[in-house]
């Protein structure tokens, strides 16, 4: 390359087509408002003079840049490119390029550590909001199943509440329960979540199901349904899990009985409480002795040498 | 020559033979290429204008056609009448939960065999690392992938079809007075069966063969008589849950039912 | 110059693409792309992974646009999907094709895996490739699963119910894994959106990080002949004799090579 810059001979002279170009686009847009010779006109000269400006910055420019490195683009359509030169396409490096200069210590460690520190910053909250759970600390306040007369002594009902009013009907829990008669002078509940023990799925009551004489109660949040029931157990239509009526594992799958739910009686209604995992009942009704476990997910055994496998309950349940 | 420097010149002489004798990739390769896309997308259009065109709004079995409903009905998690079943492609899993039914192997089902298969798939590279590659000198490789083929084959055909324990419908208890020929007074306790029994006994296709509990189309063939099929159910023998705690005019009528059930052609 | 100057047709479609390529060499890329070399006997069983790859932009296509009216809130999103379905103009083919392309990409996915592994393509220098391919297989039914969600049905919420609580069996993770899925401790109001930002955003985005990897391994590694072939790309190099292990199992007749080329 000459060592002083000539009078640009690449660029090409100054050029009015692209005035004319602009014009033409002008021209077609108030020939929009105008009318549709106007639009015409504007795209014929739009047309022709960009042509002109295309003629002229194509002829004005050489086809194959002053690049430093062969192939010169040729365009498309051209023989393929060996293999080898495409691979090459990144500038190899080799060691002496790499070790001419004196490895600054320094600076290596403070790139990378600057580097660390941006990926904590943005990991650590992402990852902090991802594994911990969005309601950190709100324990359920409990869910009202209505007035304790809708509950005769020694029948079931179907109930479906809403677990936690706050989260609405997301929340709807279905459980089974059972009024056992008074202990020590207050009525004693059995409520059991139908939740499967194995996997979660939905338990059903084996028995007649009697919904025409199901019943909708308004309570303070939301509506209770509450549908008799007469089951001799409960199955699910999953896995093929089946329970006894007490909640114990009969047959299939499930690592456990079905999980029970606390209850208190507030003012006449009977109030549903935390749910608990249960390895597993002895006796029935209100002298049930029940082996009550911090509750667990689904699958997940409380009893039993595998119980190993699941220290931790879930950290907010 | 040792195996790592065979391999290598073996994939430099293969390099270089594709430079030599291949073809360009356009477009003599990327035609076959485009032909396939064309098909996978005009699949997928045939597909979604067959599933719209053959279902309509009403969610689940009754705006169901051939590639079933549009939706089932929104979500209830308080449900207790709904079978839950995933997506095709998940049959395989699923079985493979209802294979395992016994509380100490869930964890294999769920955990165990699905990890061992993918660090199996993972690893496949680095366990089979002969150069042989056509199939019929690969006979370990190929019938293990035969096998595992045929068995998530099986599986997802077994998930696909398993019968859900639900009650029977109303066109199948005529079906069975039809075929079993039943005498009307049995009417009463065939609908108990069919919303309660059908959960794990199976009756003329009818139900779902759950936990080994019997068929029983032909019971009332074995001789019992009403107050014995009243015990058996009270007691519940063996996995079956007792049902004392029914009215006794249900154990009755489902008794009645099942001492007039003498099997197809037997009544 | 010997060479007649290439025609001005030819110059104004040229020059911008020599101008890309002089700012980035991404037409040399494209051109390595088209015109390298294949092995000769390539055929229909070497179309299914680009058709995966079109099923797969199938589902990102349709999936972006199902995205502008879909609601992930367990309040209105089965009804965004009945409206979607029922009332949107083609909103019924946007969202048939993304329902019934899931199922078409994962077939195509296992069909493709069929193909490599019948042929032996996953062997030296493939493995990587093979390893990311499984790595995809999972992130695509990570996605069927995801998807299946979102229309807040009964099949949808029940399946995920199992599938999560599936996770929640693994042995001391288990519970965490769970929480990290719902978003809380228990299915509910954030777990759908949670669903859906995986299902649109996280897994495709490395489903589409992935494949770019899948494919640079593709084209720099070749694509392999039929091992059947007449004569497969490589051939000229012998295989060894069976090993002495196989004959001795009885799999492989030793001296049994169809052909040995020098």
């Amino acid at each position: 390359m000459e060592p002083h810059r000539p009078e640009t001979p690449h660029t090409p002279p100054p050029s009015l087509w692209p005035v004319g170009f602009a014009v033409g686009v002008a021209v077609l847009l108030l020939g929009l408002i105008v009318g549709w010779g106007i639009v015409l006109l504007g795209a014929l000269l739009t047309v022709g003079f960009g042509f002109l400006w295309v003629r002229d910055v194509v002829e004005g420019t050489p086809t194959a840049p002053a690049a430093p490195e062969p192939p010169p683009p040729q365009g498309i359509g051209a023989a393929p490119v060996p293999a080898r030169q495409a691979e090459a396409a990144l500038p190899a490096m080799d060691e002496e390029e790499i070790h001419r200069y004196p490895r600054n210590v320094f600076l290596e460690g403070a790139t990378l550590g600057l580097g660390a520190l941006i990926g904590g910053i943005v990991t650590v909250p992402a990852l902090g909001f991802a594994v911990l759970p969005a309601f950190v600390d709100q324990e359920p306040q409990g869910s009202d199943l209505g007035p304790l007369e809708n509950f005769p002594e020694g029948e079931w009902r179907v109930a479906t509440f809403l677990e936690d009013p706050e989260h609405g009907e997301v929340s709807r829990r279905t459980a089974f329960v059972r009024h056992n008669g008074d202990l020590n002078g207050v009525p004693s509940f059995t409520i059991i979540s139908n939740r499967c023990a194995h996997l979660g799925c939905p338990t059903q009551p084996q028995g007649s199901l009697n919904e025409e004489d199901s019943e909708e109660i308004e309570v303070e949040h939301g509506t209770v349904t509450l549908i008799p029931t007469n089951p001799s157990g409960f199955t699910c239509p999953c896995h093929g899990g089946a329970y006894s009526i007490e909640g114990n594992r009969t047959a299939g799958p499930p690592v456990r009985a079905l999980d029970r739910y606390e209850f208190s009686i507030r003012d006449g209604h009977l109030w549903i409480g935390k749910a608990y995992s249960v390895g597993e009942v002895e006796g029935e009704g209100k002298d049930a002795r029940i082996k009550k476990y911090h509750r667990f997910y689904p699958g997940e055994h409380v009893d039993g040498i595998q119980q190993i496998l699941y220290p931790f309950p879930a950290p907010n349940l | 020559m040792a195996r790592v420097d065979e391999r290598r010149q073996a994939y430099a002489s293969y390099k270089e033979d594709v430079q030599r004798r291949g073809k360009p990739f356009y477009p003599y390769a990327m035609f076959h290429d485009t032909v396939m896309s064309v098909v996978v997308v005009a699949v997928i259009v045939a597909l979604a204008c067959i599933w719209y065109f053959d279902s309509n709004e009403e969610p689940g079995e009754e705006g169901a056609g051939i590639l079933g409903p549009r939706y089932t009905e929104k979500a209830d998690p308080g449900t207790i009448s709904f079978i839950p079943r995933p997506d095709w492609y998940f049959f395989f899993l699923f079985y493979l939960l209802r294979i395992f039914k016994w509380p100490e192997s869930v964890i294999l089902a769920t955990i165990g065999v699905p990890t061992i298969l993918l660090i199996l798939l993972i690893s496949l590279p680095f366990l089979d690392r002969r150069r042989e590659r056509r199939p019929l000198r690969r006979p370990v490789a190929v019938v293990a992938g035969v096998l595992v083929m045929i068995s998530m084959g099986v599986l997802t055909y077994k998930g696909g079809t398993v019968r859900e324990a639900l009650g029977a419908t109303a066109a199948e208890i005529d079906t069975w007075f039809q075929r079993n020929n039943l005498p009307e007074e049995a009417r009463p306790g065939a609908e108990f069966f069919a919303e309660t029994c059908t959960q794990c006994h199976t009756y003329l296709g009818s139900g779902s063969a759950n936990l080994g509990a019997p068929d029983l189309s032909a019971v009332g063939a074995t001789g019992r008589n009403v107050e014995a099929f009243i015990q058996i159910m009270r007691e519940g023998p063996g996995a079956m849950p007792s049902f004392a705690t029914q009215p006794e005019e249900n154990l009755r009528a489902i008794a009645v039912f099942l001492e007039a059930s003498k099997g197809p052609g037997g009544g | 110059m010997a060479r007649r100057p290439p025609s001005l047709l030819r110059r104004i479609v040229n020059y911008p693409l020599d101008w890309i390529e002089e700012r980035s060499g991404l037409i040399g890329g494209v051109r390595y792309f088209l015109f390298r070399k294949v092995p000769h006997d390539t055929n229909w069983a070497h179309t299914l992974g680009s058709a995966t790859l079109t099923a797969f932009i199938v589902q990102a296509l349709t999936g972006a646009i199902l995205a502008m009216y879909y609601r992930p809130d367990p309040g209105t999103a089965y009804e965004s999907i009945q409206k979607i379905t029922n009332e949107l103009t083609l909103g019924w083919l946007v969202r048939g094709m993304h329902r019934w392309g899931a199922s078409v990409f994962i077939i195509l996915m296992f069909l493709h895996m069929g193909r490599v592994f019948l042929y032996g393509a996953y062997k030296y220098p493939r493995e990587l490739n093979w390893v990311i391919g499984v790595l995809l297989l999972v992130l695509g039914l990570f996605e069927g699963l995801t998807g299946y969600l979102l229309p807040y049905d009964q099949t949808g919420y029940w399946a995920t119910v199992v599938a999560i609580n599936i996770n929640g069996t693994a042995p001391i993770l288990g519970p965490f894994l769970v929480n990290l899925l719902n978003g809380g401790a228990d299915f509910g109001p954030e777990t759908l959106s949670r669903f859906y930002a995986l299902h649109m955003l996280l897994v495709p985005g490395a489903i589409f990080a992935l494949i770019g990897l899948h494919l640079y391994l593709v084209i720099r590694l070749g694509v392999s002949s039929p091992p059947w072939s007449d004569r497969p790309a490589g051939d000229a190099m012998p295989l060894p004799p069976p090993s002495r292990d196989g004959a001795r199992a009885g799999l492989v007749r030793p001296g049994a090579r169809r052909r040995v080329r020098s």
